[in-house]
C-alpha cells in the first residue's frame, strides 16, 4: 500500500520544525511579559529567530527568511545595547505578529500552496522600531565615525577567576565601544570559559568611535594584562568563533527529543488496519462454524490472539492520542492580545493540559474554545471600572481546564465575570421570536442558558472585532456536537459562568452493546447505557396520544419503540417479550425497546457512507463479528 | 604626597597585614573599618584615594552593599574588591555597580600592589 505522500522529507522537517519554534517563542515571550522581565527572552527570540531564517532561506522561503532577518536584527540590537526604557509591549506585538506572519506562511506550504506573501509592512515597521531605538541610544552617546576592533588579550598567569576579569573588561568596555562580541560567551555562567581564556586568551570584536590610541589606553589600564593585540578592522567581521558554539548548541539540543514525526495518514492507516484486524479476529473466533466443536487449543491460541491484538489496538489509539497543552497555549496568546486591545486586565488559568484527546478532537476544539473565550473576555468579564465597584479583583479571571473522566474529556472555560442574566436572555429570545411568549415560565434554568446556542440570539448590541454577531454559540455547539459532544451553562448572575464541554476520549472505536430488533442490529455506547431490564405490562403507562412511559422507581421514562422508529418487521411486538434499555444523555433518559441483546463489544466507528441518506439518531456504523453491518445509535439525537 | 588607602576587612589579621604591606610600599593608610557601615562613613569622611574592600563581611550592609552606597556618595571613589576564590556573583555584582577592580584571595602582595598602582599612580 502506498501512500500519497509526496512531500520531500526536508520540506516536512523545515514545517515541524519552524512550527515548533514558533511555539516556543510564543510561549516564552508571553511568560516573560507576564512576568515583566524581558530580558530573559532577548536571547531565546534571537536563537529562533536565527534559526528560522537560515532554515527558511535554505528552503528559499525568502519571504520568511526576510522577516526572521529582522526580527533578528532588532533583537541583536536588544541583546547588545540592553536600552533600559524601551516599550516592550510594542516589540513583543512586532514578535507575535511576525510569528503569525510565519506561521501562516507555513500553512500555506504545508497545504502544498505557494507563499508568497511579502511582508512588507511588518518589516517596514520593524524597521522604523530599530531606527527609532538606535536613534534614542546615539542621542545618549553621539557617536561620529565607528572603527572596528579586534582584540586578544591574556591575562597573566596565577591571576584567577579569568572568566570574571573578562567579564569586568566587557562592562567597562560597553561605556565606549558598541557591538561587542566575545568568545569564549557565557563568562559570565560558566566557569570552564576560565580555562579557554587561560589557553587561548580573550578574544573580543567591537565597534567604537575612540582612535586606536585610545583603544590602546585603555586596555592598558586593566589589570593583570600579559599580552595585548590590537587589530583595527574596516569592515565589521563576525567572530568565527561565535557563530561555531552556537550551532553546536541548537544541534545538541534538537538531539535531545525522543520524537519522531510520523505523518498522520500513516497513523491513520495503521488504526483503521488495526481496527480491521479486530473484527477479522473475531470474525474467525466466533465464526458460526465453529459452534458445537470442541477445540480446545485453538481457543487457547485464539485468546493469545486477541490479547495482542487488543493490546496492539490500545496502542495505535494512543499513537493517536496528543495533549490538549498546544490548542491551551495558543489561548494563552488571545488572551492576552485581546486583553491588550480591549483595555481588560485578565489572567488565564490553565489546568489539565496534558490531557490527552484524539488528534481529530483537538482540531475541531480549538475553534469553539476560541469563541467561548472570547466571549467570555468580551462579554463575559466587566471592565475594571465595574469590578471595582462590585468589589472584585479588578483582574478578571479565565480558567480554561481538562480533566478526562470514564471515556469522556471534560473541558471548562471558567470566567468569574457577571454571569448570564436570565431574564435579558429571554427578553431576547422572545424579541427574536426564538420562544413563544410564556414559554419561559416553564424552563428550567439550564434550559433558558441553552437558548444562548439557537442560531440568530446576541444579547450584544455591539459587535467587536472579537466575538462575532451572534453566529457563533450556535456555530460552537455544532462543532462540539460533530465531535459527539455536548456542552453544559453553569452560571450565577454577578459571579461569572461555566462552559463544561464533554467530548468522547476518542471517536474511532468505542464500547458499544448490541442490540438486536428484527433483522437489523443496533449498536449503543456503552456510555449511555443506565440498565437494561425486562419490563411487566402492569408499569406501562399509555398517554391519550398513544406514546408509552414506563415507571421506574417512581420515575416516568418515555419509552421509543425501536422497531417503530426504523420501520423493522419483527415478531417482538409486546413490552414483556423484548427488553428496554435505559440511556441517558446530558441529563434526559429514555427507555429503548428492542428484541433482545445480542452482546458487549468493542466496535470500529465507520461514518455512513455519503450515498445514505441523513438518517435520524444515527452516528455512523461497524462491521460485527459475523461480519454484518451494525448500525451505531446516536443517543443525544434519539432524544430530541 | 603619598596616596591614602582605607581598608575594609573584616578580619583583624587582613588589616594589618595589609597595612604593613601598604606602609612598605610607601602609601598612606587613611583608615580602617571592620565592617560594611564603617566602611560607608569613613569613606566619607576620610576621602581616601583608594578603598580595598573585601565583598563578603558580616553586619547588616555587606561588602557590596558598600560599595554601591560609597559609590553612590561619591562616584569617583576608586574601589578594589578583595574576594574569595569562586565567589562569581558578588563579584560580578560588584564590577557592575562600578568596583574599578578585583584581587582574588588568597592575594600574593605583587598582585594587590600592582592592581593598587593602575589606579592610584
Amino acid at each position: 500500500m502506498s501512500c500519497n505522500i509526496e512531500r520531500e522529507p526536508l520540506l516536512e522537517m523545515f514545517i515541524f520544525e519552524t512550527n515548533q519554534l514558533l511555539m516556543q517563542l510564543e510561549e516564552s515571550v508571553l511568560e516573560s511579559e507576564k512576568k515583566h522581565n524581558y530580558q530573559l527572552t532577548i536571547d531565546e527570540v534571537f536563537r529562533v529567530m536565527h534559526s528560522i531564517k537560515s532554515s527558511s532561506a535554505m528552503m528559499l522561503f525568502n519571504n520568511i527568511s526576510t522577516l526572521a532577518h529582522s526580527v533578528e536584527d532588532l533583537y541583536y540590537f536588544l541583546r547588545k545595547e540592553k536600552p533600559a526604557e524601551i516599550d516592550y509591549g510594542a516589540i513583543t506585538d512586532l514578535v507575535l505578529e511576525s510569528a503569525d506572519f510565519i506561521k501562516r506562511q507555513i500553512a500555506l506550504i504545508e497545504k502544498g500552496e505557494k507563499s508568497d506573501e511579502q511582508p512588507i509592512d511588518l518589516t517596514q515597521k520593524i524597521k522604523e522600531t530599530l531606527a527609532k531605538l538606535k536613534k534614542e541610544e546615539i542621542k545618549t552617546s553621539p557617536k561620529v565615525a565607528f572603527n572596528f576592533y579586534q582584540v586578544n588579550l591574556c591575562f597573566e598567569d596565577g591571576c584567577q577567576m579569568e572568566n570574571v576579569r573578562a567579564f569586568a573588561v566587557v562592562h567597562k568596555l560597553q561605556e565606549i565601544a558598541s557591538k561587542i562580541e566575545y568568545y569564549p560567551q557565557n563568562i559570565e555562567e560558566d566557569d570552564e570559559t576560565t580555562e579557554i581564556i587561560k589557553k587561548e586568551g580573550f578574544h573580543l570584536s567591537f565597534s567604537s568611535h575612540k582612535t586606536r590610541e585610545e583603544i590602546e589606553k585603555f586596555f592598558s589600564q586593566i589589570a593583570f594584562l600579559k599580552k595585548l593585540q590590537i587589530k583595527q578592522l574596516n569592515k565589521y567581521e563576525d567572530n568565527k568563533h561565535i557563530n561555531k558554539s552556537e550551532s553546536k548548541k541548537e544541534f545538541s539540543c534538537c538531539q535531545k527529543k525522543n520524537f519522531i514525526s510520523v505523518h498522520v495518514q500513516k497513523v491513520d492507516q495503521l488504526l483503521n488496519l488495526v481496527g480491521e484486524l479486530v473484527v477479522a479476529e473475531a470474525m474467525v473466533t466466533k465464526n458460526p462454524e465453529l459452534a458445537g466443536l470442541h477445540l480446545d487449543s485453538f481457543y487457547k491460541a485464539a485468546r493469545q490472539l486477541g490479547k495482542i491484538s487488543h493490546e496492539l489496538q490500545d496502542i495505535a489509539m494512543s499513537m493517536r492520542m496528543l495533549p490538549l497543552t498546544d490548542t491551551f497555549q495558543k489561548m494563552k496568546r488571545l488572551v492576552r492580545d485581546m486583553s491588550r486591545k480591549i483595555g481588560k486586565e485578565v489572567e488565564l488559568e490553565i489546568y489539565g493540559q496534558e490531557t490527552e484527546v484524539d488528534k481529530n478532537i483537538i482540531e475541531h476544539i480549538s475553534d469553539p474554545l476560541i469563541h467561548l473565550i472570547r466571549n467570555a473576555l468580551d462579554h463575559g468579564l466587566e471592565n475594571s471600572m465595574e469590578r471595582k465597584e462590585k468589589n472584585k479583583p479588578v483582574q478578571g479571571k479565565i480558567i480554561l481546564s481538562a480533566k478526562s473522566i470514564g471515556g469522556d474529556v471534560w473541558i471548562t472555560v471558567q470566567d468569574d465575570g457577571k454571569g448570564i442574566d436570565k431574564e435579558k436572555v429571554v427578553a431576547r429570545a422572545l424579541e427574536n421570536g426564538l420562544i413563544a411568549p410564556g414559554e419561559e415560565k416553564e424552563m428550567s434554568e439550564q434550559q433558558i442558558h441553552s437558548l444562548i446556542f439557537l442560531p440568530g440570539f446576541s444579547t450584544k448590541e455591539q459587535v467587536t472585532e472579537f466575538s462575532g454577531r451572534g453566529v457563533g454559540m450556535d456555530v460552537v455547539l455544532k462543532n462540539i456536537e460533530k465531535l459527539g459532544g455536548n456542552i453544559l451553562i453553569e452560571s450565577i448572575l454577578g459571579q461569572g459562568t461555566i462552559f463544561s464541554i464533554k467530548i468522547p476520549l476518542t471517536l474511532a472505536i468505542i464500547d458499544g452493546m448490541t442490540i438486536k430488533v428484527g433483522k437489523a442490529s443496533y449498536t449503543v455506547p456503552l456510555t449511555a447505557i443506565k440498565q437494561s431490564f425486562r419490563a411487566l405490562s402492569e408499569q406501562i403507562i399509555i398517554a391519550p396520544d398513544g406514546s408509552e412511559s414506563i415507571l421506574v422507581r417512581g420515575n416516568c421514562y418515555p419509552i421509543l419503540r425501536l422497531h417503530n422508529f426504523y420501520k423493522n418487521i419483527t415478531n417482538i411486538q409486546s413490552i414483556e417479550e423484548g427488553i428496554l434499555m435505559m440511556v441517558e444523555n446530558d441529563g434526559q433518559i429514555i427507555c429503548l425497546f428492542a428484541d433482545c441483546l445480542l452482546g458487549q463489544q468493542q466496535v470500529v466507528v465507520k461514518p455512513l457512507p455519503k450515498f445514505i441518506k441523513k438518517v435520524d439518531g444515527l452516528a455512523g456504523c461497524t462491521l460485527l463479528a459475523d461480519g454484518s453491518i451494525s448500525l451505531i445509535l446516536d443517543i443525544s439525537a434519539l432524544i430530541n | 604626597m603619598s596616596k591614602k588607602i582605607l581598608i575594609v576587612d573584616d578580619s583583624l589579621f587582613v588589616r594589618e597585614s595589609l597595612k604593613m604591606l601598604f606602609i612598605k610600599n610607601g602609601y598612606e593608610i587613611a583608615g580602617e573599618a571592620a565592617n560594611g557601615e564603617e566602611g560607608i562613613k569613613k569613606a566619607n569622611l576620610l576621602k581616601p584615594d583608594l578603598i580595598t574592600m573585601d565583598i563578603t563581611m558580616p553586619g547588616t550592609i555587606s561588602g557590596l552593599e558598600a560599595i554601591k552606597q560609597i559609590l553612590t556618595d561619591n562616584p569617583d571613589n576608586r574601589i578594589v574588591v578583595c574576594s574569595a576564590m569562586g565567589d562569581k556573583y558578588n563579584l560580578k555584582e560588584a564590577i557592575l555597580a562600578g568596583a574599578k577592580d578585583f584581587v582574588v584571595k588568597p592575594y600574593q602582595p605583587e598582585r594587590l600592589l600592582e592592581a593598587i598602582k593602575k589606579y592610584i599612580a
